[in-house]
């Protein structure tokens, strides 16, 4: 019955993962007006669907990263299966609320913060809470990057200069190159590059982001006894994910597509290729030397380099600092409500009344953010709208 | 500082070839558009007024050559996606790509 719960609530926070990151491959072609929104968000839907489906690497080692629940093949901790693995169940049905509840709120505030952090840090917090700091994989063991720190911080750190350098260099090459074309022309040719390039980076979204969730529930199954193989994953499993991802694509974060469209940097359709093409790159690169970046950071430091790259273009300085706020807190903040929540758990008994509490938590929680959204609702047909420069509202005001 | 020096093997491997195909590509993209522009000639190139620049064919042929080379490079990185899902690998050994066992 727990696992029940830990199942729908990993597809809630895959499709989570879906809308929040639907902006990382969409956001600038949506802005440059090289896709419709609606098409935007379809095409890069459909794409996360098709590139969860071409993930059959085995992904169910993925929270050995940050945290010791599991044997380094899969399999989880004897020790915490115990009455069913109801302990191991509850740590991450803690972990994956803390995450979810982190995706919520950044997306309220139409922040892109990175999904897998969010997921990472709840686990973190839940896994301090029920086990203590020995139960979390901080650096590994020294002979291979590993850990917390080794691929989780420093990455985050890394991945937004690395790619706002390479699409630095691409927005300023392109201008460079097509200097003496005319605008109108430029334009139009490098729509169909956005396309391409947003295209690409939604099916590397599909093929990495979708896998952790497999991971996850495919870990909870073995837990409480229900499938053996550490090799495979259930294929009902992996055709739920890409559906939970897909649809959360499809819908959309449209909070989250303005921030980085429009609100970091005003941005043209060259820069959006630049931008896209350098995010593509990099995360392909990365997953394929094992190096995994998060796309959310890797998206926004390419969108910031393109404003960078291009002479005389405008970054909103205010809005890139407000975003790396964001970041740094992602992994404490998750873990924080991670803790919390497993406390509270714990406190209920650990068992089914724990679980029950503190996903019912999670649900009021999520539903008061989102009628706090319907306040001021972000949509396909103001997501373009001009982005109101907080200082021209400070001048009329004084 | 063991990790530090780990992490950055990876990070400068990532910073190089990110900005031969992360940087490059676009370009090459942008080269293409250029040539276009040049091959259509008129008002796809900024020129004085009353002049019309006039259209190139060979223009036009080097900027679909460089378009078919820029979908070639997206192709492979398809195929390099693809390929990892099922437990194979793109191996560069023979200069043109081969699919092999991981």
């Amino acid at each position: 019955m727990i696992l029940v719960l830990v199942v729908v609530v990993a597809l809630a926070f895959d499709f989570t993962n879906g809308f929040h990151d639907t902006a990382n491959a969409m956001a600038t072609s949506i802005a440059t007006g090289a896709l419709t929104p609606k098409v935007a968000v379809a095409l890069a839907g459909a794409l996360n669907l098709v590139g969860a489906f071409l993930s059959v690497e085995v992904a169910l080692t993925v929270t050995n990263a940050v945290v010791k629940i599991q044997d380094s093949d899969g399999a989880p901790k004897p020790d915490l299966l115990s009455g069913g693995g109801s302990d191991l169940l509850i740590i991450v049905l803690a972990g994956l609320i803390g995450g979810i509840a982190w995706n919520l709120l950044t997306w309220l505030l139409g922040l892109p913060s990175s999904s897998s952090h969010a997921l990472f840090g709840g686990l973190i917090g839940a896994t301090l809470a029920g086990l203590g700091t020995s139960g979390v994989n901080w650096n590994g063991d020294g002979s291979k990057v590993d850990g917390v720190i080794g691929k989780v911080i420093l990455p985050a750190l890394a991945s937004p200069v690395i790619a706002g350098l390479v699409a630095a260099v691409g927005t300023w090459l392109i201008y460079r190159i097509t200097a003496g074309v005319a605008q109108r022309f430029t334009e139009t040719g490098f729509r169909w590059g956005q396309i391409g390039s947003a295209s690409l980076v939604s099916l590397a979204h599909g093929t990495n982001d979708a896998q952790k969730t497999m991971g996850v529930i495919t870990l909870a199954l073995i837990a409480s006894g229900h499938w053996t193989d550490t090799e495979n994953i259930p294929f009902w499993v992996k055709a739920c994910c890409a559906l939970a991802i897909a649809s959360g694509t499809y819908l959309g974060g449209w909070r989250i597509i303005r921030t980085l469209g429009k609100g970091l940097v005003e941005i043209a359709s060259p820069q959006g290729m630049a931008a896209e093409g350098a995010s593509g790159a990099v995360i392909l690169i990365s997953s394929h030397l094992g190096f995994a970046l998060s796309t959310t950071h890797v998206a926004t430091g390419s969108i910031l380099g393109s404003g960078i790259g291009k002479p005389g273009a405008t970054v909103r300085w205010r809005v890139a600092v407000r975003m790396v706020a964001a970041w740094v807190i992602t992994l404490p903040a998750a873990g924080l409500v991670g803790a919390l929540t497993w406390y509270v758990a714990d406190l209920l008994g650990g068992g089914l009344l724990g679980a029950v509490v503190i996903t019912a938590l999670l649900t009021a929680a999520a539903v008061a953010m989102w009628r706090h959204s319907r306040k001021e609702p972000v949509h396909p047909g103001n997501v373009n709208d001009e982005w109101e420069a907080p200082a021209a509202h400070q001048t009329t005001a004084a | 500082m063991h990790t530090l020096y780990l992490e950055w093997q990876a990070i400068w491997k990532i910073l190089v070839v990110g900005l031969i195909l992360g940087g490059g590509l676009p370009a090459l993209f942008a080269l293409g558009i250029r040539a276009m522009a040049y091959g259509t000639g008129g008002d796809a190139e900024d020129h004085p007024a009353g002049v019309l620049p006039a259209p190139h064919p060979v223009g036009r042929a080097l900027a679909y050559l460089i378009f078919a080379l820029v979908l070639l490079a997206v192709a492979l990185g398809i195929l390099v996606i693809v390929a990892s899902g099922f437990g194979k690998e793109v191996s560069f050994a023979d200069v043109y790509p081969t699919l092999q066992d991981k």
